[in-house]
């Protein structure tokens, strides 16, 4: 029973790490109406940055997380100027498509500057578990939950009660009607890619502390992108429910299905459940139903 | 564009393909070329000739699936892999004809297309996109986690040569004759079903989907159906593949393999059979330039190793697919059809 509790806590911080990294996702998508494919790139991008500033540039962590976020928004932002910025008022699929090759792009990016090889990441969070009675937390997911809770609630907060939030979510609602209202669609645009990328960045922090670093971890954003389609792609407190409720579903499926069935079914109960969720409620559990006109 | 003045006096004639004597003497003189080609070049270029044969059906069918009913699809690789292993299965465990495994290898691969376009009933969009990028996820489960005994795993599965006649597709010419018929056949189809009725529901659902059903076409039927046609290319070149190859395994049907096609109807033009060849034509050069290039940049830059060619060709490809949506999002065959339309009607300007 303490292991099958235990199993529930661990799928539930897992669960709240994808939040993370479908904020990313949420956030670009709520300020511009873009569907980042790249969002798994631009955690393994921070990734890279964290790795640099600490372990090749030998900085401190007190120094460097602060700076690996500053440079992670200037990638961000560097992204949305270069690619972004002349597809305001296009149609979904040039936006689409563009992710799509930013995805290839900085995959391959990624691999000719870096390399394929295997780098240690630094250790951010205490790599010592919580012991509660007999039950084992991991250190960084639990605090990584916090974060993901802290953030969740920050920004939609900010998305549904501020001005310029308001804004933002005008300009997820149309590029042209927006901009006609005296929005700046483009400024909007920015903040958004800024925003997803250091969410990226603190979601490899999170996910990478204190293991190993490679190309391959920006698989990431493709678990991600279940929680992102369950919540609703327009909903920033819905993440939480729903990263939590895959990462249970996720860690039980590994933990008592896989055993007897003797695959990694864990894996795709994700895309399952995405694809169950699609065909039932193509909106998500929280996200906008929005009314066609011809 | 015709010039003004000039106008089909019939159906017939407003719905033919080859619609000038030059235009069937280029098609003759191309087709000819092609089927002279193992005598003129050397065994490398009939090499990549097969390639681009096979990426050309494949292609195609994307063409009518993206880029005639709109219907945005990350999932090719998967139904192609699909097609592929259902022909290496039936050949190498039942010995059947390849004139019967490469159809069937298109049905197999037509029906799981169709499940995911089944889906496009209720999502648009790129949540479409999602679903097929779900297909890919789901492939490769799939073969992975099955019993090894029924798709060969992580292991791959060994086809047999295709057999006609005691004759064996074995050499590489004789494997271009195989693709050039199948390959022929397809392309020649895709050009009758772009101006069937469905070609032009398709067009119809792609322009705007609440007001083609309003005119009366079954909208869901249709993207499902293009997710059909589109799957059934595919699988069909997945056997060529599995025939070509010999051999398939996993990794040869990831998602990069599916933005790869997505690539090349980019470049070529969206909406366009002849777009989609060009595409390929073009895709497959920059690939081979950077197979040929890569090796020996490996060779000076040591630490990046045999992954300099995976990485180089990710960011041309990525950069091309994003310059193109950027700077001429209807591809190259729109500059091509205005520059013919300007000679046409030339010296007036319309």
């Amino acid at each position: 029973m303490v292991y099958f509790i235990n199993d529930i806590i661990t799928g539930a911080l897992i669960g709240l790490l994808y939040s993370l990294v479908a904020m990313g996702f949420v956030v670009i998508y709520r300020a511009s109406k873009v569907f980042n494919f790249a969002q798994g790139e631009l955690v393994i991008i921070g990734g890279f940055i964290v790795w640099f500033t600490t372990m090749q540039a030998g900085l401190s962590l007190w120094l460097s997380i602060p700076l690996s976020l500053v440079l992670a928004g200037l990638v961000g932002y560097a992204i949305e100027r270069i690619f972004l910025t002349k597809l305001i008022g296009e149609s979904v699929f040039s936006m689409v498509m563009v992710t799509v090759g930013l995805l290839i792009l900085l995959r391959g990016l990624v691999l000719l500057v870096f390399g394929p090889a295997v780098r240690p990441f630094p250790i951010i969070f205490p790599l010592k578990p919580l012991f509660l009675g007999d039950m084992l937390i991991p250190m960084n997911l639990l605090i990584g939950g916090i974060i993901t809770i802290v953030a969740a609630v920050g920004l939609s907060w900010f998305f549904n009660r501020t001005r310029s939030g308001l804004r933002m979510t005008a300009v997820a609602e149309d590029h042209v009607v927006a901009s006609s209202m005296g929005i700046s669609v483009k400024g909007s645009i920015a903040v958004a890619w800024v925003l997803g990328a250091i969410l990226s960045t603190i979601g490899a922090m999170i996910f990478l502390s204190g293991k190993s670093l490679t190309f391959l971890a920006s698989d990431i954003g493709f678990a991600a992108l279940p929680v992102a389609l369950f919540a609703g792609l327009e909903s920033i407190g819905g993440l939480i429910l729903a990263g939590v409720i895959i990462g249970i579903v996720q860690s039980l499926t590994t933990n008592y299905l896989d055993p007897l069935i003797g695959g990694s079914l864990g894996s795709v109960v994700p895309y399952i459940i995405m694809l169950a969720i699609l065909l039932i409620r193509p909106t998500g559990l929280f996200g906008w139903r929005t009314i066609e006109r011809v | 564009m015709d010039p003004s003045g000039v106008f089909p006096t019939s159906y017939r004639s407003d719905r033919r393909i080859v619609r000038t004597r030059w235009q069937a003497l280029a098609l003759v003189l191309f087709m000819g070329l092609l089927l002279a080609a193992p005598y003129l070049v050397s065994g490398r270029i009939i090499a990549i000739l097969n390639m681009m044969m096979i990426s050309a059906v494949i292609a195609v069918g994307l063409q009518i699936c993206t880029g005639y009913a709109g219907q945005i699809n990350l999932g090719q690789a998967a139904f192609m892999g699909v097609g592929a292993y259902t022909a290496s299965i039936l050949a190498s465990k039942t010995g059947l004809t390849f004139l019967l495994t490469i159809p069937l290898a298109g049905l197999s691969a037509a029906l799981f297309g169709f499940l995911f376009g089944l889906t496009a009933a209720r999502i648009k969009g790129f949540y479409l996109a999602l679903t097929t990028i779900a297909a890919q996820f789901l492939f490769h489960f799939a073969v992975l986690n099955l019993p090894s005994t029924w798709l060969g795993g992580s292991n791959g599965i060994t086809v047999p040569p295709a057999e006609l006649f005691g004759l064996r597709f074995v050499s590489e010419s004789s494997q271009f004759y195989l693709n050039f018929a199948v390959t022929t056949i397809m392309v020649a189809g895709a050009f009758g079903i772009v101006r069937s009725r469905f070609g032009r529901a398709f067009v119809a659902v792609r322009d705007d989907d609440v007001a083609a059903g309003i005119m009366g076409i079954n909208v869901a039927a249709t993207k499902a159906n293009a997710f059909l046609i589109g799957a059934f290319y595919a699988g069909v070149g997945g056997a060529l593949w599995a025939y070509l190859i010999r051999f398939v395994g996993v990794d040869q049907f990831t998602l990069f393999h599916s933005i790869f096609f997505v690539a090349m109807i980019i470049v070529g033009g969206m909406g366009s059979i002849v777009g989609a060849l060009i595409g390929v034509f073009i895709i497959r050069i920059i690939q081979e330039i950077i197979a040929t290039v890569g090796p020996n940049i490996a060779d000076s830059v040591s630490f990046l190793g045999g992954d300099i060619v995976f990485a180089g060709m990710n960011v041309v490809l990525g950069g091309v697919i994003a310059l193109f949506m950027i700077l001429e999002p209807k591809g190259l065959m729109h500059r091509w059809n205005i520059l013919k339309s300007s000679y046409r009607i030339w010296p007036f300007p319309h």
